[in-house]
């Protein structure tokens, strides 16, 4: 069951502060990175929720968020502005998600996971060969929202705009896990029998639950679309897919904040060995072998140090 | 790339003076595309020193050839480093990235490889450049050659994505105006471990004169390796875009490689005073290896900006208008730039893929003297 | 279609040893398989192909049991292997550029099997037809070894309940060690096999993971005569779509693939007990 610690409150609130501190007074870059932190902590934080707390580890999360990037860029192209198109983008992540998860739920493990697998490869294989979304080049000329009193087109503001996102997916994701269908979700994972019992649809309600992580992802998803104003399949081929799992993984899996540690050192590791040398993917399999043999759970378990979760 | 931390720290310390000029290479320096990148970059630093000029400052950026990565790099370049230029782009879909980013902020860039023919056709910019080539430019004169030889059918493979498309399309197009018949072909999926037996064996069945392929980077090795492998030589000739056996690949292919005709914009055989010198500069800092295409097409984005700088044009606007405007004779023969499209004029070379006793090689049987695109959709905007 | 089959099975084989049969999520299968084409490929210059065929699994199968012991034995349960070969790829994958650069290599057909065979009325590449013998080899000796002797029975005993199998007697740690040696080995053997067909090249190391894991699971994990039926199907599958729906073949494997999962949830010929 998931508890909302001292610590892990603490931890996401330091992770945001430092984040808005460091793109307020740091330079471009720094704002694009914070942009880019906090959309892959949404996208992992949506991946959490089903993989840590629902055991259903999911390989199409890249492919779902990238429905939602489409969902948005479309929608936008064809006329629509900012804020209902990027509601299409969201609306599109979750029938995605929903459609995906009512077929595959009755699947657990790596059955599961191969499942997930496949139809993210088919969402991406689709769109690679579709010349109405521009195929393997994309779709460019997507338009940021228009907000109150400032620009989205300033680095500063946008990266402060994501990182409010986070922010709210993230309540929404403590939320749901505290809500009643939150417990039978964690329920029906943690103790199936326990859960038949008490008359609860397994399927059902993990279907539900993988839903509201596309949701999620495709939130994830619109703001991607707008912090590039640019989309193409690159964003929901497989390996973008294990990647936001390692992520979740080396950020701490079914602890919530762990997505938000993740997303901020792989990328911040990734910019700054990037800098230095073509070789930089070797510093990032280096950290992910010293988390595994530092216990194996996560950024965040070394954070916490406890046995919870 | 250990120079980038150096730059970036030139870049912030030293007071820009004057007449410095700030260049940010998009370049994939890991991912499938690094060799490539590699070669570009090799090229673009050759021409630099050979002009020994200082007031040059280069920063690296690695695109690793995906979209969303590339167009990261090119905002940060363009935003933070404040660079007067791009140079680079190898894939296509980067190029597509990055179009409306560079075209916006009105920083030019010179495109040393990419070529989607909507770069400088229906999506043409005045701030993009092109010194590679166009998909169209190659395979349009190739098809047109083919048909010229007396070839009256042809089978077509590809891979399946834009470029693969684009490749086939004015291929097509050229060998069917000059009275030839594609009678078949199949786009083969895109980035996977490939074995093209069964393609292969459709080619055969499909009793064409000849074989027409567009592969590059590792499926170029073992499309010829397979071709080989499966006796077609004698029953049907291999022709492609002269990517399939350049020199990047052709170490790899050996005795395989024997044979393929291709076209390409460069060959490192050309008999030119100008190409001599390339080579044996090339070879003498590179241990004897013959220079690929891509380091010309780097070595001619050098250039390019360098006879844009001696007009004395300075900042972005400035040199965006002096490119177009470059024009001289390179290793790869006469080079201009078509104001209409921003797209570069050349001549493509027809070569038979031969083995000699110093190995493999080249021999030239055609030149298509200053191929410049077809209309093509571009509007520059007056 | 069956040197098709023969090859996705070559390329599987090693994974559906170290995935199927002992349940380690070893997405380095892909960096092995690498690790041996280009092994292969560095003794093939010195030594020849048969040399190459010969060493470069047991190198590739001697560096799976150093990485076992020092590493991978540690790990307990999916989410830590998961990210542990994750890692493992990344490093392989920029040690290999760094020795070997970023173009291509190949590896060339030995004298007496270039050149094609007449079989059954057509010719075929005689380098194709060693791989089918190969690829059958491998399938009779890997299903003896691991149906026909008591090894498959520890080694599911020792998956599915580790201390009942010490208590019966079984050395779990070495047969761990010895069943993850040979998965790498097998692996190794792949891409020696595959270097003068497919080249060598860094995207291997993830391009050839998901055919493998998809012929690894769509027969049945843990399950040898899934594995060969696994690759049966996926080699039909793309052979016969290529040719009759070429439009749809990039979806179709992936298609089947989630169909035969929510039709069989455990795989076509599943041993019970998995999942």
């Amino acid at each position: 069951m998931f508890r909302l610690t001292t610590i892990r409150a603490a931890t996401a609130a330091l992770v945001l502060i430092a984040l808005a501190a460091w793109s307020v007074h740091g330079d471009y870059l720094a704002r694009e990175i914070t942009a880019e932190i906090a959309i892959l902590a949404i996208l992992v934080l949506a991946l959490d929720l089903v993989a840590g707390f629902g055991g259903m580890v999911s390989l199409a999360h890249g492919a779902i968020m990238g429905v939602g990037a489409y969902g948005y860029a479309l929608a936008n192209l064809a006329g629509l502005p900012p804020w209902p198109a990027a509601l299409v983008g969201i609306v599109a992540s979750t029938a995605t998600g929903g459609v995906i998860g009512a077929i595959s739920a009755r699947l657990t493990g790596v059955f599961f996971l191969m499942v997930t697998l496949a139809f993210g490869q088919m969402i991406w294989a689709l769109t690679f060969r579709a010349d109405a979304l521009g195929g393997d080049n994309g779709l460019g000329g997507i338009a940021r929202p228009a907000l109150p009193f400032v620009d989205s087109n300033d680095p500063l503001v946008f990266a402060l705009y994501a990182l409010l996102m986070l922010l709210a997916c993230l309540l929404l994701c403590v939320a749901v896990l505290r809500s009643p269908f939150g417990h039978r979700f964690q329920a029906v994972h943690d103790n199936p029998a326990r859960a038949a019992a008490l008359g609860f649809a397994p399927e059902r309600i993990r279907a539900q639950g993988f839903a509201i992580s596309s949701m999620l992802a495709g939130v994830a998803g619109v703001l991607a679309a707008q912090h590039m104003q640019f989309v193409s399949p690159e964003l929901m081929v497989w390996t973008a897919s294990g990647e936001v799992l390692v992520v979740l993984i080396l950020g701490g899996i079914g602890s919530v904040t762990g997505a938000m540690v993740g997303a901020a050192g792989y990328l911040l590791l990734k910019h700054w060995a990037a800098g230095w040398t073509d070789h930089w993917h070797l510093a990032v399999g280096l950290l992910l072998i010293a988390v595994v043999l530092a216990g194996g759970r996560g950024l965040s378990g070394l954070l916490e140090r406890r046995r919870d979760a | 790339m250990k120079s980038t931390l150096a730059a970036c720290l030139l870049a912030t310390l030293a007071l820009p003076a004057a007449a410095d000029t700030t260049v940010g290479l998009l370049l994939p320096g890991s991912g499938n595309y690094a060799a490539l990148g590699q070669d570009i970059e090799d090229g673009f630093r050759m021409a630099l020193a050979e002009a020994g000029r200082d007031d040059i400052t280069v920063i690296e950026a690695d695109t690793e050839a995906k979209p969303q990565t590339g167009l990261t790099r090119a905002r940060k370049l363009i935003m933070q480093d404040q660079a007067d230029v791009l140079v680079g782009v190898v894939s296509s879909a980067v190029l597509a990235a990055v179009r409306d980013v560079v075209d916006g902020a009105g920083v030019p860039l010179i495109v040393a490889n990419a070529g989607n023919d909507a770069a400088t056709g229906a999506d043409c910019s005045p701030f993009i450049t092109r010194v590679s080539f166009s998909n169209s430019q190659l395979n349009r004169p190739m098809g047109e050659w083919m048909a010229a030889q007396g070839i009256t059918s042809v089978y077509t493979l590809a891979p399946d994505y834009a470029a693969g498309q684009q490749m086939i399309g004015a291929f097509t197009a050229g060998f069917e105006a000059g009275g030839g018949k594609v009678v078949g072909g199949e786009l083969t999926p895109f980035g996977k471990t490939e074995d093209f037996g069964p393609y292969l064996a459709k080619a055969k069945a499909s009793g064409a004169e000849a074989l027409y392929v567009f592969y590059g980077g590792a499926d170029a090795i073992s499309f010829v390796q397979q071709y080989d492998g499966f006796g077609l030589r004698d029953d049907m000739p291999l022709y492609s875009v002269g990517f399939l056996t350049a020199p990047l690949y052709l170490r790899s292919q050996g005795a395989a490689a024997e044979g393929v005709i291709g076209a390409l914009h460069y060959l490192p055989m050309l008999d030119t005073p100008e190409n001599m010198a390339f080579v044996t500069a090339y070879q003498a800092a590179h241990g004897g290896d013959l220079p690929s295409e891509y380091v010309v097409a780097g070595y001619d984005a050098g250039r390019l900006l360098l006879g844009a700088l001696e007009t004395g044009a300075e900042g972005r606007a400035a040199i965006a208008e002096a490119l177009p405007k470059v024009a001289y004779d390179g290793p790869r023969g006469p080079l201009q730039i078509d104001p209409a499209t921003n797209n570069i004029v050349q001549n493509v070379y027809i070569f038979e893929t031969i083995k000699d006793d110093a190995g493999m090689s080249y021999r030239l049987l055609d030149t298509r003297e200053q191929v410049r695109d077809a209309p093509n959709g571009c509007v520059m905007p007056g | 279609m069956l040197q098709h089959a023969a090859l996705l099975l070559l390329i599987s084989s090693g994974l559906s040893v170290s995935f199927g049969l002992m349940g380690f999520v070893n997405l380095a299968h892909g960096a092995l398989y690498m690790l041996g084409a280009y092994i292969g490929i560095a003794v093939a210059a010195k030594a020849g192909f048969w040399a190459a065929l010969l060493i470069a699994p047991l190198v590739v199968g001697a560096l799976g049991a150093a990485l076992y012991l020092g590493l991978l034995c540690r790990l307990r349960g999916p989410m830590p292997q998961v990210l542990a070969s994750f890692g493992l790829v990344f490093i392989t994958v920029e040690l290999v550029r760094i020795l070997w650069g970023d173009v291509a290599l190949t590896l060339e057909r030995p004298a007496i099997l270039a050149g094609s065979r007449h079989v059954l009325g057509v010719d075929y590449p005689a380098y194709r037809l060693f791989i089918i013998l190969l690829g059958l080899a491998v399938a009779v000796g890997l299903w003896r070894t691991v149906h026909r002797s008591s090894l498959g029975a520890m080694l599911r005993a020792a998956v599915e309940n580790p201390a009942m199998a010490r208590a019966i007697g079984i050395r779990t740690g070495s047969l761990f060690l010895a069943t993850f040696a040979l998965g790498a080995a097998l692996a190794g053997l792949g891409g020696v096999v595959a270097a003068p067909i497919l080249s060598a090249n860094t995207g291997m190391a993830i391009s050839a993971l998901i055919p493998a894991l998809i012929v690894t699971v769509i027969g049945g994990m843990g399950s040898v005569s899934g594995t060969i039926l696994g690759a049966l199907i996926v080699a039909a599958i793309e052979v016969f779509g290529a040719a009759l729906w070429p439009d749809a073949s990039a979806v179709l494997i992936y298609a089947a693939l989630a169909a035969a999962l929510i039709w069989r949830p455990q795989g076509l010929l599943a041993v019970k007990g998995h999942g």
